[in-house]
């Protein structure tokens, strides 16, 4: 499995701890393990193995808070396991939070400059297709404004342009397409069938259904932090329907 | 900075450090790697939590984020180098052969403040306070090192504060420094204690960051 493009996650967890946002500070290194308000943790992800071969698009259903997004980042790379391994080969152009990797204080210029120089592309690169990404994004007129300054559906079409633009072989696309309206969906989906047909890999994660059968071969069903099932996208759908379906 | 420095010691105390004339560029050849030294401590403080949505999305290795700091004042303190000139010009003061150690001193410090800069940006995620227990310490560290006086001033006081004060691995960098226009300042004790302290900093440095990667992704 060294080809470009495939992904291996083995055995792989990641635990968070429930009260993260509980004030600690220096002076609780001083106060003794006991007096400390003890963290209570949870795993988001246990035990979840698959392969993904180059070229295949992914499916990944379950409820709110099963850890879809956790495994999107544990592709990404943004966050790192606490057990098991994962093992991606070639780089990954995420979509995962509707920021992306965008600073609000920059202007998009300078945004899509660096999201793409981030990636490894070169600055005449970039500059080639620039004009292309605008234009995908229809955002035109806002070249020079700061990115928090634009609605979040302009966000989200500027971060999209970017990263489908990306010289990467494996893309992540979460839920954020859902902010766009229908018209730039569909554009957006009209560009994943592209870059699939071109042999990228495909990771998303929707809630739609329909979405779902378009793209995706394969589906990974998580529940409770655990992988249910890995199967044939209708296998999977079938299964969580039965599972929590609305009959 | 130099200038009030200058005038404070030189003018209102009337201070003559033996031997260290002329003072303003004494003092100078320490405190700006000085203020490399502090302004890429103080930021690295703020490494994580400043670029936090640009961190939790990219997935370079994270010790970029310290090392841009610890460059991007380093190249700082290179451009201020010139007011260094202008003062040694204007004061006629006399540069020896011993200048070639500034390289040596560029390096040490490079590796020093790069190891405490990724020791204290992990912990500053965890323990939010520390931002100021490191603005503590930097400030007693300004007076705990030799930046005002020289490293000679601590053999007059008694042999084991001279052996104690080795071991603060500014001194021998400041040393260094201070070699290329007063080569008596050149103290070897020091600076080998210095060197070897340098690059378990950067070790240290290295483990506390690769320890407490995971957690502070989770975290920020």
């Amino acid at each position: 499995m060294a080809t470009v493009g495939g992904i291996t996650v083995s055995d792989a967890g990641i635990r968070f701890r429930r009260n993260r946002r509980s004030r600690r500070n220096f002076k609780d290194l001083f106060a003794g393990r006991n007096r400390r308000t003890l963290a209570s943790e949870f795993w988001a992800l246990r035990n979840v193995s698959f392969t993904v071969e180059p070229g295949e698009a992914i499916g990944v259903v379950g409820r709110n808070g099963q850890g879809k997004s956790t495994l999107l980042k544990l592709v990404a790379g943004v966050i790192i396991a606490d057990e098991g391994t994962v093992d991606v080969h070639g780089g990954v152009a995420p979509l995962i939070e509707i920021t992306g990797g965008f600073v609000d204080d920059l202007t998009v210029r300078d945004n899509v400059y660096l999201t793409a120089g981030l990636h490894g592309m070169k600055k005449h690169e970039i500059a080639e297709r620039f004009d292309e990404i605008i234009a995908f994004a229809e955002v035109g007129d806002f070249l020079d404004t700061p990115y928090k300054h634009l609605s979040s559906g302009m966000k989200v079409r500027v971060a999209f342009a970017v990263v489908s633009r990306l010289e990467e072989p494996i893309i992540l696309v979460d839920e954020v397409l859902a902010v766009g309206d229908k018209a730039f969906k569909e554009k957006c989906y009209r560009r994943i069938e592209e870059l699939l047909a071109g042999g990228r890999t495909l990771f998303f994660v929707s809630h739609n259904e329909k979405d779902l059968r378009r793209f995706c071969t394969r589906g990974l069903y998580l529940d409770k932090g655990q992988l249910v099932l890995a199967a044939p996208i209708a296998q999977v759908l079938a299964k969580y329907n039965e599972d929590y379906g609305v009959s | 900075m130099a200038g009030i420095y200058w005038f404070v010691f030189t003018q209102i105390f009337n201070r003559s450090v033996e031997g260290e004339d002329p003072y303003i560029v004494f003092m100078l050849l320490a405190l700006l790697p000085w203020t490399w030294f502090n302004g890429a401590i103080s930021d690295s403080t703020r490494a994580f939590t400043r670029g936090a949505k640009l961190i939790r999305s990219t997935k370079i290795p994270r010790t970029i984020w310290v090392a841009s700091i610890v460059c991007s004042k380093g190249i700082e303190f290179l451009a201020s180098l010139p007011v260094l000139a202008i003062f040694a010009i204007a004061t006629g003061a006399q540069l020896h052969w011993e200048a070639v150690f500034f390289v040596l001193a560029l390096a040490m410090q490079f590796v020093l403040t790069l190891g405490i800069g990724m020791m204290v940006a992990p912990l500053v995620v965890f323990f939010r306070d520390l931002e100021r227990a490191v603005k503590l310490v930097l400030r007693f560290l300004f007076y705990a090192s030799p930046i005002i006086y020289g490293v000679s001033a601590y053999a007059k006081v008694g042999p084991e504060f001279h052996y104690i004060a080795a071991f603060n691995p500014l001194s021998g960098i400041f040393s260094l420094y201070r070699g290329a226009f007063f080569p008596d300042q050149l103290d070897w004790f020091t600076i080998a204690i210095g060197a070897v302290m340098c690059v378990l900093f950067f070790f240290l440095g290295l483990y506390v960051f690769k320890r407490s990667e995971r957690a502070v992704l989770k975290e920020i």
